[in-house]
């Protein structure tokens, strides 16, 4: 549990380790035997032809691990899949990030990658819906489009010749994001699905899982007809917004809000994969017991998910058998 | 004085070839992309890592590489007598210096172009040795931050005081006087990246000496990487699938 | 400090004023605190104190002294805090100065009391030896390993843990010294002194934004605030020492109105600290 203290009692003590040693249990026995430390030697059958992945590096002829993490075979590519590491970009990810400059024709993201992604002027779609050519007085409107400290989701587009990445915002459901909360994990824990949106309409929230870890829990927005106004009625949009109390978020979906966030909070320091199931069983099992949204970050809400996900994965495997 | 009894034992009860308690913890600071905390003894050090990320200052940008910076500081509690200025002196600037060049020798920098690699290494409790605990501790914590490594490096000390080669000196033995001999290694490798030393040796007990460190590295590497193991099986399973 | 978008400090806002917070607590809820003593063994106390993600440590060293001339019957604190570049890239170097500079001055004007030591947390009588001739000059030392807001609170909660958990070692003096010679003392390795802590105050800082005011404010919630003020209250429902932040002008009446809430809040936290506290020693006499 990273950096993770919390004051248990001795009895759940005893219960959290017993469910992490039925984790434990239940994960292959392969992917124990896989994981390995810097400057490890995989184990490869040298006759055969094999590509080196990534994690992976030459040394005397032989095949070390670089990263600390455990070993892939597929087909014939053998690679070291580190956990804790940076976000490793794939093209056509969903991610979500911050704006950090508005640059000539361009603006800077960060996405929790080793440089700051770079989306387009091109890439985006233009208030007034039109398709046409970027003019010299969009370039100057940027900021009425994106300004800095903003919050984006976007597409990866590709990779530039010089390592970083290039994103594009063209659909409907991607571009600026409001009226909620932004949470930074670590990128491992988001797996690779068809969907990233979730639109939770029981609760009217919208919950988007970047692929770089970045998480955005908000209300629910219909999909960007916003963006297709005037510029005239966006300002008058925004001195409404600002400072009058109705325009707050109303206190039912907050409550929403800051349930789901918590139940993110909960899984990610217990080191449980973040997906739309497990994120909603976590807040059934919350709202069941009719736990407050605070003491859900308490010790023994973290016991009881440990519990529900150690039950929940040995059903799964008994299944499968 | 006596560092070492007629028995065979230093003042702390130690044998001549034997190192401290090691302990080593991963984790430690969440705000940290990789961080970990490091014991030798009685000496405690705290690394944290930030990176890879956006250089911030572009007129340090490197276009083929990463720029891997490091800075190490002591508290002002960490030694006997207080310390007056916890950063900036001479003492820290070459150590940061140090630890810099070592790491940066191990990182594989060539596969994170133009992005920047901090290490931060904090001394909590100073008894001889920070040297080494600092880099053990960079290597953790680099390796709890992804990033990749040509190789684990780890660094002891060893002396030589009534003429018995001691491993890993604590702070009186290192105040003795007598010869203290740096090493940080490539263990896989089997490289030597850090060696120093003051005072005077003749050669042939220097190479006992420097043979001796050398030992107490690769031992201290072992235990690194069971940690590491073990944190990469727990954060596997408890993943799932 | 990241910065937050206009959506996200609205949403923050919003919360605030809907007494529901983004982690879920309400204004006057502290995160969970987590204690643990003794951890700088060389130190005579020390503390390390958890608030959510904010981690700082505390220790207290003493060392032998000679009073100063004006005060003859007093002992010498000094409080001192440095920010590690651990916590965030943007303190290494000199970047961390000011915050260290700011938090060790507002640490010392509410638990040291006025110049004369008149009114002070920790009592410097109480350290002196040898009236005019030997005293206790305690270095209290705080560390900020990680911040996530809040860091005043923490700050002074370790420091009152790491005094519980001091011990000063008892000094015998030797007998017939004359009046102007420097006595001898024999500090003893064996006895110690425990500190009297039930004095000592807590911090409590309120962050106004908005119209409302919380208690234990994340960095995200900092960045939002109007203005803070931090109140030291002890046991007794005394204030012990009081700073405000930030450039926006409060009204008086608020400023009451937050001491009333502050003296509030500051019971249950005391408790909380005591209990905690406690904890942690019996848990480090059984390690």
């Amino acid at each position: 549990m990273r950096g993770l203290k919390l004051p248990l009692s001795q009895t759940q003590r005893v219960r959290l380790q017993r469910a992490f040693e039925k984790l434990q249990s239940l994960s292959a026995k392969a992917n124990s035997d896989a994981s390995l430390t810097v400057a490890d030697t995989i184990p490869v059958n040298y006759e055969d032809a094999f590509l080196k992945g990534h994690g992976t590096a030459d040394l005397n002829g032989e095949l070390v691990a670089t990263v600390c993490g455990v070993v892939e075979r597929v087909n014939n590519l053998v690679y070291v899949r580190a956990l804790r590491a940076r976000y490793k970009p794939e093209v056509g990810d969903v991610v979500v990030g911050r704006v950090v400059e508005v640059a000539q024709k361009r603006w800077r993201l960060e996405i929790n990658f080793s440089q700051d992604a770079v989306l387009m002027l091109s890439s985006m779609n233009m208030p007034d819906g039109i398709q046409r050519r970027r003019t010299a007085l969009d370039e100057l409107n940027m900021r009425s489009i994106f300004e800095e400290n903003d919050i984006v989701c976007a597409e990866v587009r590709n990779f530039q010749h010089d390592g970083s990445l290039q994103l594009q915002a063209r659909s409907q459901k991607y571009g600026k994001l409001e009226k909620g909360q932004l949470l930074i994990i670590d990128p491992y824990l988001v797996k690779k699905s068809k969907q990233h949106f979730h639109h939770l309409e029981q609760f009217g929230v919208d919950l988007i899982l970047g692929r770089n870890g970045y998480i955005w829990i908000g209300e629910h927005v219909e999909a960007r007809d916003s963006m297709v106004i005037d510029q005239a009625k966006n300002i008058e949009q925004s001195t409404v917004v600002e400072g009058i109390n109705q325009a707050y978020t109303p206190l039912e979906m907050r409550q929403n809000i800051c349930r789901i966030a918590n139940a993110i909070r909960v899984l990610t320091s217990l080191g449980f994969n973040v997906d739309l199931n497990l994120i909603m069983e976590t807040v059934e099992l919350s709202s069941s017991l009719k736990i407050d949204i605070h003491d859900m970050l308490g010790s023994e809400f973290h016991v009881l998910v440990a519990e529900m996900e150690a039950e929940r994965r040995s059903l799964t495997t008994k299944r499968k058998r | 004085m006596e560092y070492v009894s007629p028995e065979g034992l230093r003042l702390d009860g130690r044998r001549p070839m034997e190192m401290r308690q090691l302990r080593a913890e991963i984790g430690t600071v969440a705000k940290a992309n990789g961080s970990a905390v490091f014991e030798m003894g009685n000496t405690k050090v705290i690394a944290a890592v930030y990176g890879p990320r956006e250089v911030q200052n572009r007129s340090q940008q490197i276009n083929d590489q990463a720029l891997v910076r490091c800075e190490y500081s002591m508290a002002n509690f960490s030694t006997g007598d207080r310390m007056r200025k916890p950063k900036g002196d001479r003492r820290s600037t070459e150590i940061s210096l140090v630890i810099r060049q070592t790491m940066e020798a191990c990182i594989l920098t060539h596969l994170m172009p133009r992005s920047q690699i901090d290490i931060f290494v904090q001394v909590l409790q100073a008894d001889g040795g920070t040297r080494s605990a600092c880099i053990n501790a960079a290597t953790l914590a680099l390796a709890d931050a992804g990033i990749p490594m040509r190789d684990i490096v780890t660094s002891c000390s060893a002396g030589y005081l009534n003429s018995t080669p001691l491993l890993d000196l604590n702070y009186i033995e290192d105040s003795a006087g007598g010869p203290d001999v740096t090493v940080g290694i490539l263990p896989k490798l089997d490289k030597v990246t850090l060696l120093q030393m003051d005072a005077k040796l003749p050669v042939d007990i220097f190479e006992n000496v420097m043979g001796l460190a050398i030992e107490g590295c690769k031992a201290i590497a072992n235990y690194i990487r069971e940690v590491l193991l073990e944190n990469t099986k727990q954060l596997e399973y408890r993943r799932g699938l | 400090m990241v910065g937050l978008s206009v959506g996200e400090k609205h949403f923050i806002q919003g919360g605030i004023a809907q007494d529901l917070r983004s982690d879920g607590r309400k204004r006057l809820t502290y995160r969970p605190i987590y204690v643990e003593t003794g951890v700088i063994p060389q130190a005579h106390g020390s503390a390390r104190v958890r608030l959510g993600a904010t981690d700082v440590i505390a220790s207290v060293k003493a060392e032998l002294g000679k009073p100063s001339a004006l005060q003859p019957d007093k002992g010498k604190i000094a409080i001192y805090v440095d920010c590690s570049p651990t916590a965030a890239p943007m303190f290494e170097g000199r970047g961390g100065e000011e915050l260290s500079t700011e938090l060790s001055v507002a640490l010392q004007r509410c638990l040291l009391g006025g110049k004369s030591g008149a009114g002070a947390g920790i009592d410097p009588t109480s350290l002196v030896v040898v009236e005019g001739k030997v005293c206790w000059d305690l270095y209290i030392d705080g560390l900020v390993i990680s911040s996530d807001g809040n860091l005043l609170d923490a700050l002074a909660a370790a420091i009152k843990a790491a005094l519980s958990n001091t011990g000063i070692p008892k000094v015998d003096v030797a007998a017939e010294t004359t009046s102007d010679e420097q006595p001898e003392v024999n500090i003893s390795d064996e006895e110690f002194l425990q500190f009297d802590t039930s004095g000592i105050p807590v911090i409590v800082t309120l962050t106004k934004v908005g119209r409302h005011y919380i208690v234990d404010a994340t960095s995200e919630e900092e960045s939002q605030m109007s203005s803070a003020v931090s109140i030291s209250v002890n046991r007794k429902g005394h204030i012990c020492g009081l700073t405000k932040r930030g450039g926006v002008g409060l009204d008086p009446s608020i400023i009451l109105d937050m001491i009333s809430v502050a003296k509030h809040v500051s019971e249950q936290l005391i408790n909380k600290l005591d209990s905690e506290i406690a904890a942690a020693e019996a848990s480090e006499e059984e390690s």
